[in-house]
């Protein structure tokens, strides 16, 4: 793509060049204004860093937590000084992956029938809506997962397994919130596979499923991983849903049915006004979102080497 | 000449940029508000008088043409809350809150102009905004201030004046569901299901379920939960505050939080559920929740006169001379509050403090405007 553009630019650039020297104002001062906004943003993601940083290390420094507690410790209760993150993280983990249960297939399926099944109607009609989804305040997905996705689970499974603050209820509505990312960044990498592999497939006497499925998918399978990957690492950060859902005690459990507390729902539970400023319980949190953040810029780098590794290059 | 105009397109660009962030930066710097409305007041309060009783007087006229003829109402001078202006910024317990709240709709429907905010972020917190960072004018509590918070307060020049305001009887309370704690709790009992020591109901008393128990609590830097810990886990462990508090903390299946509202939603809806919180909270949900009877009394206005009801407590606001002085607007706010309060506490769902203290409290006011 960038060489074909090369090429083509090149014989023009010599008639042109007495218009290069023309001064043009308005053109350095846009090219300015967002080189500026480049900068800021850059700016601003290093001082969310070195705040982090900086609480963090107070936190660490202040001798009542060592990192090895910190990590394998099972209980967190800072007002009696137990820094486990153990249990916030595991809570995190299973909301996430039921998160991902719900809203990979669902969210693939959605891309798949859009790029490959629906008539143009369809799509502009169903493309908008998903987009609607996205456009949705969390908390209101909060109050879904509260008022009904758990009434919903108790009458399913029964009021003494399921309890009112639980895992399960807030997962499934991550999953929700997380579909419209999955199905257009899907979306858009199946609609980027050229049209001539289908033909051939349809050629070779492929039907459109198993088109769809061997050929369209395997060929797109790049951009589908960062899709999932950007999809955990939004499952992972998700806050309000699990603060108003999954309740407010960290609690080590393997039961998505009982109430547990997330990294993001004790971090909002605590700025809310749970502890003293300026006191460890304080900075603890900061170490929370240090680990979050950790974690989600990790998926980060892997969603782009996957992307780097893994794209297939067609003309 | 081609390099330093875009240096200074930079420049510029960068300038304007800088002052375009610099209001939105403002408002999330705390302390400011605090010290912008004393400069302004007292020019904006010669002002604005003139205009606002005019306002306010049609609507509530039965109340403030009554009360001049008595002028001084328990010792207070009267307040004209028409005539009031200036910011009042508030926090703390959430147990007050809605006691603040019914106060400051009132002290806005007889006129006051001004912006009251009330926020509920638990006792500790919100003295700690008093008494460190010196962001509130008023601090909720449900507790009495310690004398850590004191010397804070001191540090910043601040010398805290208590006002009681009434006194909240803590509600226990279970799921409508619960048939097997219909007799009440003792304290006793209390202290060992809010403790580690027990994970199913059996395990406190063999005639309960063998369920887990569900614990709801406020969350640590709140007044009701301090005051549960040293009124109910303290003295089933040794009078030690600590040990008590680690019991309670350690509990399996314990959800903290500062928002009431969580807990009532919690006990609402499992059966297996037991939460505490002031009585407030229960009588707003009262369809939806049983309260215990502690010791076989259950929380009531009578028993708490009676003083038979053993998790009965006080309720403050605190305030500091200097900023009353400084904020006329804050000192008129406690003396409508301490003028009126017994007649919304019914409502609000608290019990009033007794003539007595509700009358200190107005002395203590009189003597912080007397300096």
């Amino acid at each position: 793509m960038q060489t074909t553009l090369k090429t083509t630019a090149a014989p023009i650039d010599l008639p042109q060049l007495d218009l290069h020297k023309r001064r043009r104002p308005h053109e350095i001062i846009i090219q300015a204004f967002l080189f500026a906004c480049g900068i800021i943003s850059i700016f601003v993601t290093l001082g969310i860093v070195f705040v982090l940083f900086q609480e963090s290390l107070r936190f660490f420094g202040s001798g009542e937590v060592n990192l090895i507690e910190f990590l394998t410790g099972t209980t967190w209760q800072p007002a009696i000084g137990e820094f486990g993150i153990l249990p916030l993280f595991l809570s995190t983990i299973i909301t996430s992956l039921i998160g991902m249960l719900v809203a990979l297939p669902l969210g693939l399926a959605v891309a798949i029938y859009l790029s490959e099944y629906a008539s143009p109607r369809a799509r502009g009609i169903l493309k908008p809506i998903l987009e609607v989804l996205a456009g949705i305040p969390t908390v209101v997905y909060g109050y879904f997962a509260l008022t009904f996705m758990t009434p919903l689970l108790r009458s399913l499974f029964g009021a003494d397994t399921v309890q009112i603050y639980n895992m399960a209820s807030g997962g499934i509505v991550i999953g929700i919130l997380i579909i419209p990312l999955i199905a257009s960044m899907s979306e858009d990498a199946l609609s980027a596979v050229p049209r001539s592999l289908r033909e051939g497939a349809y050629g070779l006497g492929a039907t459109k499923l198993e088109t769809s499925l061997k050929i369209v998918v395997p060929a797109a399978l790049s951009g589908i991983s960062a899709a999932v990957i950007v999809g955990i690492s939004r499952a992972v950060g998700e806050t309000m849903v699990v603060a108003l859902s999954v309740g407010a005690g960290p609690k080590l459990t393997f039961n998505p049915f009982e109430s547990a507390e997330t990294m993001t729902g004790h971090i909002v539970r605590i700025s809310g006004g749970d502890l003293s400023y300026d006191s460890i319980d304080y900075n603890s949190i900061f170490s929370i979102a240090l680990f979050l953040f950790v974690i989600t810029f990790l998926l980060n780098l892997i969603s782009r080497f996957v992307v780097q590794r893994f794209r297939e290059v067609y003309d | 000449m081609k390099h330093t105009s875009i240096f200074v397109t930079l420049l510029m660009i960068v300038a304007i940029i800088a002052s375009a962030c610099a209001p939105a930066a403002q408002p999330t710097t705390v302390p400011q508000p605090t010290q912008a409305p004393a400069k302004v007041e007292p020019t904006k309060a010669s002002e604005q008088p003139t205009a606002a009783p005019a306002l306010a007087d049609p609507t509530k006229a039965p109340e403030p043409t009554a009360e001049p003829a008595m002028e001084m109402l328990g010792g207070l001078p009267m307040v004209d809350a028409g005539a009031v202006t200036g910011d009042i910024v508030t926090a703390g317990s959430s147990t007050v809150y809605p006691l603040s709240e019914a106060m400051a709709a009132r002290f806005q429907d007889e006129g006051y102009t001004g912006n009251i905010t009330i926020d509920s972020i638990g006792s500790g917190a919100g003295l700690e905004r008093f008494c460190k960072t010196g962001e509130t004018d008023i601090a909720n509590a449900s507790r009495a201030i310690k004398s850590s918070e004191v010397e804070s307060c001191r540090a910043i020049d601040r010398e805290p004046v208590e006002f009681r305001v009434g006194t909240d009887a803590l509600a226990v309370v279970v799921n409508p569901e619960n048939t097997w704690l219909d007799e009440g709790v003792t304290l006793e009992e209390l202290a060992k299901i809010f403790s580690a020591d027990a994970k199913t109901w059996a395990e406190v008393n063999p005639a309960w379920p063998a369920e887990p128990i569900l614990r709801f609590s406020p969350g640590t830097d709140s007044g009701t939960f301090d005051y549960f810990i040293e009124a109910v886990m303290t003295p089933a462990y040794n009078k030690d505050a600590k040990l008590g508090e680690e019991a309670l903390l350690k509990a399996e299946n314990l959800q903290l939080s500062e928002d009431d509202n969580v807990l009532v939603q919690g006990v609402e809806g499992d059966k297996n559920a037991i939460g505490y919180f002031g009585y407030a909270y229960f009588q707003e949900n009262a369809d939806k929740l049983k309260a215990l009877k502690i010791n076989g009394v259950a929380p009531s206005g009578s028993a708490v006169d009676a003083g038979t009801y053993p998790l009965a407590r006080p309720l403050f606001i605190y305030s500091d001379p200097k900023i009353m002085a400084e904020k006329p607007q804050v000192a008129d706010f406690i003396n409508f509050y301490l003028t009126f309060v017994n007649e919304e506490i019914d409502a609000v769902g608290y019990f009033p403090a007794s003539t007595s203290v509700l009358n200190g409290a107005k002395m203590a006011l009189l003597i912080a405007l007397g300096q």
